[in-house]
């Protein structure tokens, strides 16, 4: 089991607001996903007894989706915008610099566990290029490849400081990758 | 022009409900609800409001297309899905005014009839989604959603429903697909959606921008709204600008404003000791115009006329620090990842053209392809199911003619001199 009953209550409670409860995939998705930071084997047959679902549906709605994900991340997932509006004004320094201070390939966990960086199609902040996000609600604009580097000792420090919680309070299983399949 | 859209972003934070009605926000209701309907959407007609989410469809005529014996539930969504590089207008009603978003559903939902709305967000703008969930609620709570609503028997709520990512939702009918909790795949039409949409049920899809201007045009009339455009334009446009220019932005103007207006008052001008070169007046889709077209009106017609399109009037800057064809590369790569793989032509062709564009920027291209090039574009763009590969094509079938001396140029020199960015 990876969701209590009060949160199957909760995500019954909004599956009922479409007339047919595959319409509730996306949110129990998400839901179980900020829960882990990321969606465990056990979360998609829940979800999938929840919406009538099989897993093999869920994972065709998952690997279309980008923002859900079936891998774990660091607790802080960096997108950077690589498209025109912020390639004009040096996304793929900002990107290259970020990966760098990652210290691992694109899509892989820090060592310290507290960041993934990926390049990201279009996230409409094409006023504040070059742009990133961070845990899907934190902004970052006007980046430089100084600025970026700087951001993310930030987020090394924070993970210094915690242990459980990521830093916008999401609850993230394990920091290890290769430990996060719940057993 | 009187903004109307952009009316509260003197704002630091987003209007509560409170503070929206002390500046008229919900007035416009007492006005609508009750009055007829065919009324209403004449005044929707004359106005000569379009489709602002790009296609520029008269909205009006769209609406008309709803037979009156529709089957209910009828379904009102609003795309909110906006991914196309150098297009997020949108964004700043939903973050910094998401009232504005609900009275203008409320008000063309009513002339639709329509039992229920949603809002549907692109994942990335999750936490704009939570602050329209939150102005949702104040106005439910408040009577402006919910049965019988101001006491005028019409009744109507609003779902916000977050998506997770991935351009083609914004495609109407892939739209709906995401919507029911299936791949954002478009569908065949007919049956277009105002027939047979969410569940089968009679489904108006519009953009968020278009339903906003909709109570201001109804309780100020259609000769008003027509009156805010300029150089035949109608209405005003969110437009935006970004890319190589000095400060990008958003900007509520009169629909008519010209291209140069944009970039070198609004936005700041390019950066010190940069030439134009060409401007996209749309987002990524849209062919590329040239400083020799900077004073034609941004009008649903005015790009039109020199083979490109308004679009979403997110304009995007090309100055001579970049090479077009490594501009292009970037714009087709982005439709070759967000292809939703349904089509050979689409799923297959856009990599292998940003694979052969490549070439040029390596300094490997020969003739033979260039004219691989043109020969991908012309059987990519007529070949696939949504107008998503044409889309990308577009552009570059532009600049073929257009920079067709860089491409030959790159041929040449086997090199190319410019390097993208900065």
């Amino acid at each position: 089991m990876t969701l209590n009953e009060q949160e199957i209550e909760h995500l019954k409670e909004h599956i009922g607001h479409y007339p047919e409860p595959r319409a509730g995939a996306i949110y129990c998705l998400y839901f179980v996903q900020d829960k882990y930071g990321y969606i465990p084997r056990e979360s998609m047959d829940e979800v999938g007894e929840l919406t009538g679902l099989s897993p093999v549906q869920l994972d065709e709605i998952i690997t279309f989706y980008t923002l859900l994900r079936r891998r774990p991340v660091g607790r802080n997932l960096i997108r950077v915008c690589t498209n025109i509006s912020c390639h004009t004004r040096g996304a793929k320094e900002v990107l290259a610099a970020a990966q760098e201070q990652s210290g691992v390939p694109l899509g892989e966990i820090s060592e310290d566990g507290s960041v993934t960086v990926l390049p990201s199609i279009c996230l409409g902040l094409c006023d504040r290029a070059p742009a990133a996000l961070v845990n899907d609600d934190e902004v970052l604009g006007e980046l430089t490849p100084d600025k970026i580097r700087d951001e993310m000792a930030r987020y090394v420090s924070q993970a210094m400081n915690s242990t459980e919680a990521s830093a916008n309070g999401r609850l993230i299983a394990t920091l290890k990758p290769q430990s996060q399949e719940p057993k | 022009m009187e903004p109307i859209l952009s009316r509260n972003f003197d704002q630091k934070t987003p209007l509560d409900l409170a503070g929206f009605r002390d500046r008229g926000g919900y007035a416009s209701l007492n006005n609508i609800l009750g009055r007829p309907r065919d009324e209403l959407l004449q005044e929707v007609k004359d106005s000569g409001l379009r489709g602002c989410g790009g296609a520029g469809f008269p909205t009006g005529v769209k609406w008309g297309f709803l037979a009156k014996d529709a089957p209910h539930p009828v379904y009102l969504v609003i795309n909110l899905d906006e991914s196309e590089p150098g297009s997020c207008k949108d964004r700043q009603i939903l973050y910094r005014d998401p009232h504005t978003i609900i009275e203008g559903v409320i008000a063309s939902a009513y002339v639709l009839d329509a039992d229920k709305a949603f809002v549907f967000v692109r994942g990335e703008y999750r936490s704009g989604a939570e602050g329209l969930e939150k102005a949702v609620q104040e106005a439910r709570e408040a009577g402006y959603l919910g049965k019988n609503i101001l006491g005028s028997g019409y009744s109507l709520d609003i779902d916000v429903h977050l998506s997770a990512g991935r351009y083609i939702c914004g495609e109407e009918t892939a739209l709906l697909n995401a919507l029911e909790g299936r791949r954002g795949n478009p569908r065949s039409k007919p049956p277009f959606p105002i027939v047979s949409g969410l569940w089968g049920q009679p489904t108006v899809v519009n953009n968020v921008e278009t339903v906003s201007h909709v109570p201001y045009i109804l309780t100020k009339g259609a000769d008003w709204f027509k009156g805010q455009g300029i150089n035949g334009g109608t209405g005003t446009h969110i437009y935006q600008v970004s890319g190589c220019v000095n400060k990008p932005g958003t900007f509520e103007l009169p629909m008519g404003t010209t291209a140069r207006e944009l970039i070198y008052e609004h936005a700041g001008g390019l950066r010190e000791g940069r030439e134009l070169v060409a401007f996209q007046p749309g987002g990524t889709s849209t062919p590329f115009m040239l400083p020799e077209h900077l004073d034609i009106p941004l009008t649903w017609d005015g790009p039109s006329s020199v083979g490109s399109r308004l679009g979403t009037g997110g304009l995007i800057v090309m100055d001579d620090s970049i090479c077009p064809i490594d501009y292009l590369i970037n714009v087709v790569d982005f439709y070759a990842m967000e292809s939703c793989g349904f089509c050979t032509p689409c799923r297959d062709g856009l990599p292998y053209l940003v694979h052969v564009m490549k070439k040029f920027e390596e300094g490997t291209a020969t003739d033979k392809d260039l004219a691989l090039v043109e020969e991908l574009c012309d059987t990519i763009f007529p070949s696939t199911h949504c107008a998503h590969a044409p889309g990308a094509v577009m552009p570059v079938q532009g600049a073929l003619k257009q920079f067709r001396h860089v491409f030959e140029a790159h041929i040449k020199n086997q090199c190319c001199t410019l390097q993208g960015g900065q």
